[in-house]
């Protein structure tokens, strides 16, 4: 799995945007940050609370300078219903039918033949500040995405815990 | 005309001591088939023959009743625990156990906007959910809890009636010889009996060969404990 430090690899892939069939390229993303977050299958049972979750913050993070991208190994026609079963999506989710952008980042599990629930933060120029990846039966916390989200875009230490309003650690730390 | 599912179910849960029953009958003929023929070819006096094959009859029925009650008992507490423990994960979970079922209808051909449809209308009800996943997910199911005394004695009386059949022919025919054919042809004809009853229970078209098959597979033991009892009968005289 890639982690922090390594450049994420680039990709176009066909996506369901906004209720609409289309096609993206990771590098042509034009905010400053990019959450990409891998999950297993359309029409699940966990995957929606993810799904949905990031859709409800996605003002939080655009106020993050920060872009939201979905992708599981379901085709576009799945995620355009998926996305109108779960009210609508307003972030783009990706098609990696052959799974081939998660094996790419490390994250695909081969006896499953889906992307495990992995998550990246990356810069825009695809380096990656923050890689994360939980069991197929645990949900991700949206929440705590965003506050990493937010503590890597002040570009100051950030202690355990914190969050926008907590103090930062010292100037002098500063990475 | 056809069957109506729910007299069907109720067949299903009758049909479920015919295990019982077929083993029971078949392993007290042939036990007792086999018995008689050993002892023939080892001892000559026909009341010590007779003797033996009841003492047989006895143990065996005890036996095979007590092992069928063990087993069933044995094999009901861990289902039962197993049962409890995935309802009560279910409970705590129902997105783990929502999760497996999805996949599993997957496996059995729905596509997956389908599974998912019925999954979220199973979810529903707590219940309706919790039954098809012990039965789809955990490959359990309640209906295959048995009761271990009914099994025991089924299991029992199946085996004395069995056990029966090549013995009542000694009781009329004193010859120990002609005593031996009658119960080996009793012996056969039950076995054929009870191989073309399990014939029909399966629906086969050729319930013939399923009874001649039993009947050949049980006879061909009972011929095996003749040449045992043969080949040992010298040891009797040494003994002896």
């Amino acid at each position: 799995m890639l982690g922090p430090g390594d450049i994420a690899p680039d990709f176009e892939l066909p996506c369901a945007s906004s209720g609409r069939a289309s096609k993206l390229r990771l590098s042509d993303s034009r905010t400053d940050y990019m959450t990409l977050f891998f999950y297993p299958r359309d029409f699940s049972f966990i995957c929606p609370t993810e799904v949905s979750g990031f859709n409800q913050a996605l003002k939080s993070f655009a106020d993050a300078r920060c872009a939201v991208l979905g992708i599981s190994i379901d085709d576009v026609d799945s995620h355009l219903k998926w996305a109108a079963e779960l009210g609508g999506i307003d972030y783009p989710l990706l098609s990696d039918v052959d799974g081939q952008i998660a094996r790419a980042y490390g994250v695909f599990d081969e006896n499953e033949k889906v992307a495990l629930r992995a998550t990246f933060v990356m810069r825009k120029n695809r380096a990656i500040m923050h890689a994360v990846a939980c069991p197929f039966n645990v949900g991700r916390s949206v929440a705590d995405t965003l506050r990493v989200v937010q503590a890597i875009t002040t570009g100051r230490m950030c202690p355990a815990e914190w969050k926008p309003g907590v103090e930062f650690g010292p100037q002098e730390q500063k990475f | 005309m056809a069957i109506d599912p729910s007299e069907k179910r109720r067949l299903f849960e009758r049909l479920s001591n015919v295990r019982e029953v077929v083993f029971g009958m078949q392993d007290g003929v042939l036990t007792t088939a086999g018995v008689l023929c050993g002892l023939s070819g080892a001892v000559s006096d026909r009341k010590q023959v007779v003797l033996a094959a009841l003492a047989s009859t006895a143990a065996g029925a005890l036996s095979m009743g007590a092992g069928a009650y063990l087993g069933t008992h044995a094999e009901t507490e861990i289902l039962g625990a197993e049962l409890e423990q995935a309802r009560r994960e279910a409970t705590e979970q129902p997105y783990v156990i929502q999760e497996s079922l999805l996949n599993q209808l997957g496996k059995e051909g729905l596509s997956r906007e389908a599974a998912y449809r019925v999954v979220t209308l199973l979810s529903t009800s707590p219940s309706a959910l919790i039954n098809t996943a012990e039965e789809k997910v955990y490959g359990l199911a309640s209906g295959l809890l048995s009761n271990p005394i009914a099994d025991g004695v089924v299991m029992g009386v199946a085996f004395m009636i069995g056990a029966l059949v090549p013995l009542l022919p000694y009781f009329f025919i004193q010859s120990g010889r002609q005593g031996l054919i009658s119960a080996l042809a009793a012996t056969a004809l039950v076995l054929f009996v009870v191989g073309y009853f399990e014939g029909w229970l399966a629906h086969r078209a050729q319930r013939w060969r399923a009874g001649i098959r039993f009947m050949a597979i049980a006879m061909s033991a009972a011929a095996a404990g003749y040449l045992i009892g043969l080949a040992i009968s010298p040891l009797g005289a040494v003994a002896g």
